[in-house]
């Protein structure tokens, strides 16, 4: 029997169908005229205002939340399928990033280039992203893991620039507003027929190349020795995915969770075979962004706040993925040794010593210059006086923020181990921000010791979350990083749902999003630096537990520890350190990513000196963030997070590139 | 932390005249040190205390009170959006309203800091610069053009500039007395005030906003029954401009330049009664979350609109 028509699989399609229809079927109802509907074929002259709202406001906009669905949909199957990752898709390949960067820069140094020619624009934008990522990986035969985190720190370098282009103009408030993509309402057919143009040509380029992806599926040498161009099909296969992504970008903005939730549900629902998973999957994905928008619609109606739907994907698709991830049936990714580790540094002490050098010469280079109005001023004597009060605690606080998440970092990449392991990534940044939401609207007037303890409670509640899902199946890593991205999806999610509310509170979120290190006291930092020695004593004191755990769940057992104890109390550490550090650089630094990862790259491969040497990484990092944040675009002050991300992203992606196979 | 003194001459000489020179020179190795020029009373400027204003709003009370203001926030923006007042060239850019940058604003040393409410956040940081006037402007549910007047006289009265802000109220509500009542019949049909944010969405000015408070004042019924805080973003479908169809709409700020052949072309909102019948007017740019100037501004640009459009 064709997989496609398995029962499960067929209830599924036919329930979402049918309920998606018929709440899209409500809200247009709810408009309908006393003149009756609109009729064929559709003429604005003769309508009334009702009957166009249905006809070229309502229908279209069903008909773009259905391809959207399906592009996303079927461009997720596709890079999933070629990349054998399950989470993979096009905000992880950087590809949305990429459509957004290429947006905003037109907008803001060609506006006529995007007035009509958004679409080429957005295409640009994420082929070029895919192409440095593609070309990144190309010296290790398109390695999908080499892949993954070269998009997604692609991804991250292109939101980080975006954010910062917006903020050195001075426009504030423009930067969320880009954040708000995703919003469905139409107001012609035009949009729909690109998008069906479009989603037709690269369906039909996908079906194509069907069978050589599904044989690509099994593994690179059994295609090699059925005489396929491996790298040609991957190619192609990038391209059409693209192609696809930046279509939706170009018209209606970042919807997220689709690319990664459709190919699941297909997959959830039963199917197995992988050309009736591409199949399915834009079937899904069609589906659920209808749902999506009757859903969005219904709530605007009801409560009379309108909220982009791209933002509600996430809030709808995170809980949902989450619920059903024990069940997911993911086929275990082969094993490859990370090519990281290859690198080993023969006396990683005498490094750490040189790093540690570093650090004071950094604080007082940086605490000597800044700039002026009239130029650059290296200041000594009284002036430095004057200006240190200004300049010491925000550059003491960023340092210690910088070793905070590097601990965190390390601490969760050793204990999963997993190279993409971060508190940023599985959601702990973002959990600690739904704390300090939490604080904002619970308590009144707050001040930084119930941020601080709001933070907390909600890092702690995402990793109890995500530790939750290990322990009880003892999760692949791959299974875990799907429940971490989840959750921060969906903790980013609510945070924007916020911010579109647009009141007084949204605004501190929007200060706390964006990472600013200003409002930091003296004695605040006082307390990050005690806490963030206190946080890496903590780590080094469970040396033996980060260089056991990460062999298996097998090794730490045999050896009569408890590894499920452990593992609880090196993540509160790391909560603890995440939400502390997140209170200053908000979710978006990445050094968490960051930090352990150069680490390991350059060769410190044992516990102890892994440790120190992200620490002291993730200290000298935002330390020049810091700097660089207060000077390069003066008098405007950029977010702290945003430029420590400007700053090692790059860095990763040139090591990457650089490294031989 | 100590303050310094802007003008030494006109403070107390008590005892610490010692400590006082100290300061001074400090002051002048910072402002050196910043590339300003010592004791800058600029041309624009009124006598009186130093300003730099953190808060849009604040920063037009202070110059309808023809205070001595050197500084604000996020200026290139402000220029662009607000029109009114025109900066003086040298008018110096304190950073983003979010994040002002306090060094800059340490180099200055302003003898207040002009604030509000939605920058609490730094008001420990602002006050070891300078004293900080913090009025609230924009509170939910409270109309604020109201609230502008009111820190005028607020403003005033800190400032020892008591006289010119009756005057300037005064001339405020003549003004808006004068609109109104020229208006007349002009004011039957009503209004829908939005700023276009992209070829499909809208933002709504409610009761609760300056626009909308504005209105009332000059008696005209605000088509947008639907309750607004001051959401940056532009959320609102275009659709819901014909829910009441025999308005007009008024566009206040420039169409993004990326929505222009979006909304030239588009069904929906050529098929709107009000577009259909030609009752779109277009005002220049209006801050939404500005003060008295930019409340008078939208004032005045109305008035002027409607007493020119056909109906």
């Amino acid at each position: 029997m064709n997989a496609a028509l398995r029962p499960r699989n067929l209830v599924a399609i036919v329930a979402a169908a049918m309920l998606a229809s018929a709440l899209s079927a409500y809200n247009i109802a709810r408009y309908a005229p006393a003149t009756g509907f609109p009729a064929w074929p559709f003429d604005p002259a003769s309508m009334s205002l009702d009957q166009i709202i249905i006809a070229y406001g309502l229908l279209p906009r069903a008909a773009v939340a259905l391809l959207c669905g399906a592009c996303l949909g079927l461009s997720g199957a596709l890079l999933q399928r070629l990349l054998r990752n399950p989470i993979a898709e096009p905000a992880t390949l950087g590809i949305s990033s990429g459509a957004q960067l290429a947006i905003v820069a037109a907008t803001l140094f060609a506006p006529g280039l995007v007035d009509g020619g958004r679409q080429g624009v957005a295409f640009g934008g994420a082929a070029l992203a895919a192409l440095i990522v593609v070309g990144l990986s190309w010296r290790r035969g398109l390695d999908p893991i080499a892949m993954i985190i070269g998009g997604l720190l692609v991804g991250i370098t292109a939101s980080a620039i975006s954010a910062a282009l917006v903020l050195a103009q001075g426009e504030y408030l423009m930067s969320l507003v880009s954040w708000n993509g995703g919003a469905l309402s139409q107001q012609d057919w035009s949009t729909s027929r690109n998008l069906l143009l479009q989603f037709f040509a690269g369906a039909l380029a996908a079906a194509v190349l069907t069978k050589p992806l599904t044989i690509l599926g099994l593994d690179d040498s059994s295609a090699r020795r059925l005489g396929l161009s491996v790298n040609l099909i991957r190619f192609a296969v990038i391209a059409i995915a693209v192609w696809l992504a930046a279509s939706v970008a170009a018209a209606v903005g970042l919807v997220s969770f689709i690319g990664l939730a459709a190919p699941a549900f297909a997959r959830l629902a039963g199917v197995r075979k992988a050309s009736s998973v591409l199949l399915l999957a834009p079937v899904y994905g069609a589906l659920l962004l209808l749902l999506a928008d009757g859903v969005v619609q219904l709530l605007s109606s009801s409560t009379g706040e309108t909220f982009p739907t791209g933002a509600v994907t996430a809030l709808l698709g995170g809980p949902l993925l989450l619920f059903l991830l024990p069940r997911l049936k993911l086929r275990e990714l082969p094993r490859q040794t990370p090519t990281i580790d290859r690198v080993k540094i023969r006396r990683p002490w005498r490094v750490v010593a040189i790093l540690f050098a570093v650090v004071p010469l950094l604080v007082f280079l940086m605490l000597t210059t800044g700039r002026a109005p009239a130029g650059w001023v290296f200041s000594v004597g009284d002036v430095f006086h004057e200006l240190l009060p200004w300049r010491w605690p925000r550059l003491a606080a960023a340092g210690a923020a910088g070793a905070l998440l590097a601990v965190a970092g390390t601490i969760m990449q050793r204990i999963t181990g997993n190279a993409m392991a971060s508190p940023e990534v599985m959601g702990v940044s973002g959990g600690a921000g739904v704390g300090f939401a939490a604080v904002l609207y619970l308590v009144e007037a707050p001040g930084p010791l119930e941020f601080l303890i709001g933070s907390i409670a909600g890092s702690l509640t995402v990793l109890a979350i995500v530790v939750g899902y290990v322990l009880r199946k003892s999760l692949p890593p791959d299974r875990l990083l799907l429940a971490g991205i989840a959750i921060s999806s969906f903790a980013t999610a609510i945070l924007s749902l916020l911010i579109a509310t647009g009141n007084p509170r949204s605004w501190q979120i929007l200060i706390w999003i964006s990472g600013t290190a200003l409002s930091v006291t003296a004695e605040q930092s006082v307390v990050l630096m005690v806490l963030a020695g206190l946080v890496l004593a903590g780590g080094l004191s469970c040396l033996r537990w980060l260089e056991i755990l990460p062999l298996g769940e097998a090794v730490p057992s045999a050896l009569g520890m408890s590894a499920r104890r452990t593992r609880i109390m090196l993540f509160c550490l790391a909560a603890v350190a995440t939400a502390a550090a997140s209170m200053l650089v908000g979710p978006l630094s990445f050094v968490g990513l960051m930090a352990p990862h150069m680490a390991r790259m350059a060769g410190f491969r044992r516990a102890p000196s892994h440790l120190v040497a992200a620490c002291l990484i993730g200290t000298i990092l935002m330390l020049v963030a810091d700097w660089a944040a207060r000077t390069v675009t003066f008098p405007y002050e950029q977010p702290l997070g945003i430029f420590a991300s400007l700053i090692g992203a790059p860095y990763l992606l040139w090591l990457i590139g650089r490294e031989k196979p | 932390m100590h303050r310094l003194q802007m003008f030494p001459d006109y403070s107390l000489r008590s005892a610490e005249t010692l400590n006082q020179r100290s300061i001074i020179t400090r002051r002048s190795l910072l402002a050196m040190s910043a590339g300003f020029i010592l004791s800058p009373r600029l041309s624009y400027a009124a006598e009186g205390p130093r300003l730099a204003a953190i808060d849009w709003a604040m920063l037009e009370t202070a110059f309808a009170l023809g205070a001595h203001i050197v500084a604000g926030t996020e200026i290139k923006q402000f220029r662009r959006t607000s029109v009114e007042p025109a900066l003086p060239a040298d008018f110096i850019d304190l950073g983003l309203r979010g994040s002002p940058n306090f060094e800059l604003l340490r180099f200055i040393q302003p003898d207040f800091i002009l604030s509000s409410p939605f920058y609490a956040q730094h008001g420990a940081k602002f006050s070891q610069i300078a004293p900080v006037i913090s009025l609230p402007f924009y509170v939910a549910g409270q109309p604020p053009f109201e609230k502008t007047l009111d820190a005028v006289r607020n403003l005033g009265a800190k400032l020892a500039l008591a006289d010119r802000a009756e005057q300037v109220v005064a001339e405020a509500e003549r003004n808006l007395a004068r609109y109104r009542a020229e208006l007349g019949r002009k004011a039957a049909r009503p209004i829908y005030v939005i700023n276009i944010g992209d070829g499909r969405h809208f933002r709504a000015f409610g009761a609760d906003s300056l626009f909308g408070n504005i209105m009332v004042r000059l008696g005209l019924t605000n088509a947008w029954q639907g309750a607004t805080e001051f959401s940056f973003a532009a959320p609102v479908p275009i659709e819901r401009l014909a829910e009441m169809p025999e308005a007009k709409i008024v566009i206040v700020s420039e169409i993004p330049v990326e929505a222009r052949s979006t909304l030239r072309s588009s069904v929906l909102w050529n098929a709107l009664p009000a577009v259909r019948q030609n009752r779109v007017l277009q005002l220049e740019n209006v801050g939404p979350y500005g003060g008295v100037i930019a409340g008078m501004r939208f004032a005045r640009l109305l008035h002027k609109a409607l007493t020119e459009a056909p109906e």
